[in-house]
């Protein structure tokens, strides 16, 4: 094992103070929303609001973990499921946007690609024949191609024409999203519902669930281990050390006869079949039948999840855990008090911006750099790493 | 189909385009000035649903327009600011702050919308007030122009007025001479004396006023409410139409008309039960098409600028 290094240890404790950040703030919103309208007295007043906010807070915070009955604590199974079903988009979008900023590539088009990857996916489940347990795994190839067609017109424009790929996969989902709602309109809706849904998905093509009764399914192991493959790739194969020293400097890459065009073609690809399963997984595993209207915004959070975990696949696992945690606390918390769930956005936004902020806490990286310097001057034996 | 087609042609279908295209046009607009300075606004969608947002709220407890309009463009500029300050003093990448902003407009408006009203839907409860319609006096009586020029939206003629003092601003004046110079190059223009970061902050200020302006046309122009995520996603299309634009601010509003008119369809051909979502497409697809072009006809100037050995990275 590394030793960690100051930069690591600094950015481990920029995050976890970007976390601690957050959750006041949240904790403090919560506060003034409790404050009551009429209170006796401004002390009674303030009483009452941490009152009800602590108690707000202690379903947030434990929410998706333990549940209240008649006052006895114990697990809950249905938060626990719901948690593992909505970690499972978040970690493949992760993966997807990963491998893209290895490479410096700025790729937002995950959302249209996990779009048109599930449009493709719902024809599969619904027509293919249904031969059992290799219905879902044709069904998952199905939309990690769609995905990967989609990539593939930011990534030509970006590796022939130098187009940046950050409009161009915008517009790509957009694309995906009219087109994509068209042919499920047009070909595949079940008319007798009352709502714009496919028809449902043959059973054979469904995932195998862990918990029948809260419907967790097996999406989680999938993603979780797709994240270890994701990581085999990008840090132990050749193709990865590629990409990735494409994002450290590119120039130099091709200096290094690394031919970086086709590099960044081939991330954008894989990236984008990576992210075609993302939606699929949730459909086939959870809903059992297409039901989105509007893009479901997981390749958005992909970005987020990415950038906490710095590109590594596996603190995308933890980044993802998390994230979806206190989604799903919000959601519990939402339940029990009248304090809507959204309030964990204004937590997310936080979060991205401070962990992301260069200069956040630099001055006090500086120090310990500096301080570890000296160490070094005054010991010279001493193996001290920066 | 008959029916179809007189819809299509109809004046009222004219309107309807100028009426759909505003908020587009105005944060097309705002896309352009903040690109030109070489820090792209992506936060254009949540700074419209704020500015939306508050417009909203503020002018239901002071029934007052102008203190609506007031906050509503402050909040814009607030937005702007803090993308500024993230981006600019505290090295944050551009993009991911803009992400996390429309993350907080998405979420933080419902939650406060909720939070104010105890609903978590639409405004619908709070009494909003409406920006007029103007009636310009002799026009308004001629036949056919009458209809072109008159009964419009009070923002709709101010965005009209817009794309041309922001086309001026960025080519005839020093500021926007200072804002082109900084977006083509940071450092050339740092060597002159011009300050990047407040070069950069005015760009985004000015693209976060013109995208709250949008915003306010939608919660406060033809109807009198908030709903959740009301933009659509119409801050994303804005940069979409700027990009189908280019640089200059007349092509930006043509771009922004191109949407404007597919979104238009759509809601004809929704009425009539026809698939709109294709043509809502196609919008989308012309600017990749248009990108494309664009692209190629630069890079036997990109390959130049390589072997000269200088350079030149753009995001």
């Amino acid at each position: 094992m590394k030793k960690m290094t100051v930069s690591n240890l600094f950015q481990f404790y920029r995050t976890a103070i970007a976390i601690g950040i957050a959750l006041l703030l949240g904790y403090i919103i919560i506060l003034f929303t409790r404050y009551p309208s009429d209170p006796a007295s401004f002390m009674e007043g303030m009483k009452t609001a941490f009152h009800e906010a602590n108690e707000a807070f202690q379903f947030f915070i434990l929410g998706p973990l333990v549940r209240w009955r008649r006052g006895v604590a114990e697990f809950n199974e249905s938060g626990f499921a719901q948690w593992m079903n909505e970690t499972t988009p978040l970690i493949i979008t992760g993966l997807a946007i990963s491998l893209v900023f290895s490479a410096k590539q700025f790729n937002i088009g995950a959302e249209g690609q996990l779009f048109i990857g599930a449009v493709a996916a719902t024809f599969a489940a619904v027509h293919f024949p249904q031969i059992p347990f290799l219905h879902p795994i044709v069904v998952i190839i199905v939309a990690m191609i769609a995905g990967a067609s989609w990539a593939v017109v930011p990534g030509i424009m970006k590796a022939k024409l130098h187009a940046s790929e950050l409009v161009t996969s915008l517009m790509m989902n957009y694309v995906a999203l009219f087109m994509g709602l068209f042919m499920i309109k047009t070909f595949i809706r079940d008319t007798t519902a009352g709502s714009l849904v496919s028809l449902p998905f043959a059973p054979t093509s469904r995932l195998i669930l862990i918990n029948e009764r809260y419907r967790l399914h097996i999406g989680i192991i999938i993603a979780v281990v797709s994240a270890f493959i994701v990581w085999w790739i990008l840090k132990r194969t050749t193709w990865g050390y590629r990409v990735r020293l494409v994002g450290d400097n590119e120039q130099f890459a091709q200096y290094s006869g690394i031919r970086t065009r086709n590099t960044i073609f081939q991330v954008q690809v894989v990236s984008g079949a990576v992210a075609g399963m993302a939606g699929t997984i949730e459909l086939i595993g959870y809903h059992g039948r297409f039901l989105w209207l509007f893009s479901p915004g997981y390749g958005w959070d992909g970005i987020i999840i990415a950038t906490l975990a710095r590109n590594n696949p596996l603190f995308v696992l933890l980044a993802a855990f998390f994230f979806s945690y206190i989604r799903v606390g919000a959601k519990i918390m939402g339940r029990n008090t009248d304090i809507p769930p959204e309030i964990v956005s204004i937590l997310q936004a936080a979060i991205i911006l401070l962990v992301t902020a260069e200069a956040f806490l630099s001055r006090w990286k500086q120090r310990s750099i500096e301080k570890n310097a000296r160490r070094m001057e005054d010991t010279p034996k001493a193996e001290v790493q920066l | 189909m008959n029916d179809t087609l007189r819809g299509i042609l109809s004046w009222d279908f004219v309107a309807q385009i100028i009426r759909v295209t505003t908020p587009i046009m105005l944060s097309a607009l705002g896309a352009l000035v903040a690109s030109l300075a070489g820090t792209p606004n992506i936060a254009l969608e949540g700074t419209m649903l704020m500015s939306a947002f508050v417009g909203v709220i503020v002018s239901g407890f002071t029934a007052n327009l102008w203190v609506a309009l007031v906050a509503g463009i402050a909040t814009g500029v607030t937005m702007a600011l803090i993308l500024a300050y993230f981006s600019l003093k505290m090295k944050t990448d551009i993009i991911l702050a803009a992400i996390a902003l429309n993350i907080f407009a998405s979420g933080g408006t419902i939650f406060f919308l909720a939070t104010l009203t105890g609903d978590k839907g639409s405004s619908a409860s709070v009494h909003s007030l409406v920006f007029p319609n103007i009636h310009i006096p002799i026009i308004q009586d001629i036949p056919i122009l009458g209809k072109i020029l008159s009964g419009h939206h009070l923002i709709t003629y101010i965005a009209i007025i817009l794309i041309f003092v922001i086309g001026y601003m960025l080519y005839r004046t020093p500021l926007g001479l200072r804002i082109r110079a900084v977006g083509e190059n940071p450092h050339a223009a740092e060597s002159v004396g011009i300050s990047v970061h407040k070069t950069q902050t005015i760009a985004l200020v000015i693209s976060g006023a013109m995208a709250s302006l949008g915003g306010l046309f939608l919660s406060m122009g033809y109807v009198s409410w908030f709903s959740r995520d009301m933009t659509a996603g119409r801050g994303f299309i804005a940069l979409a139409a700027q990009a189908l634009g280019g640089a200059s601010a007349i092509g930006v509003a043509l771009g922004s008309f191109l949407f404007g008119f597919a979104e238009a369809l759509s809601y004809s051909l929704q009425f009539f039960h026809i698939p709109y979502e294709v043509t809502q497409s196609f919008p989308f697809l012309i600017t990749i098409g248009v990108l494309a072009v664009y692209a190629y006809l630069k890079l036997p100037h990109v390959r130049k600028r390589r072997t000269g050995g200088i350079n030149v990275s753009k995001r």
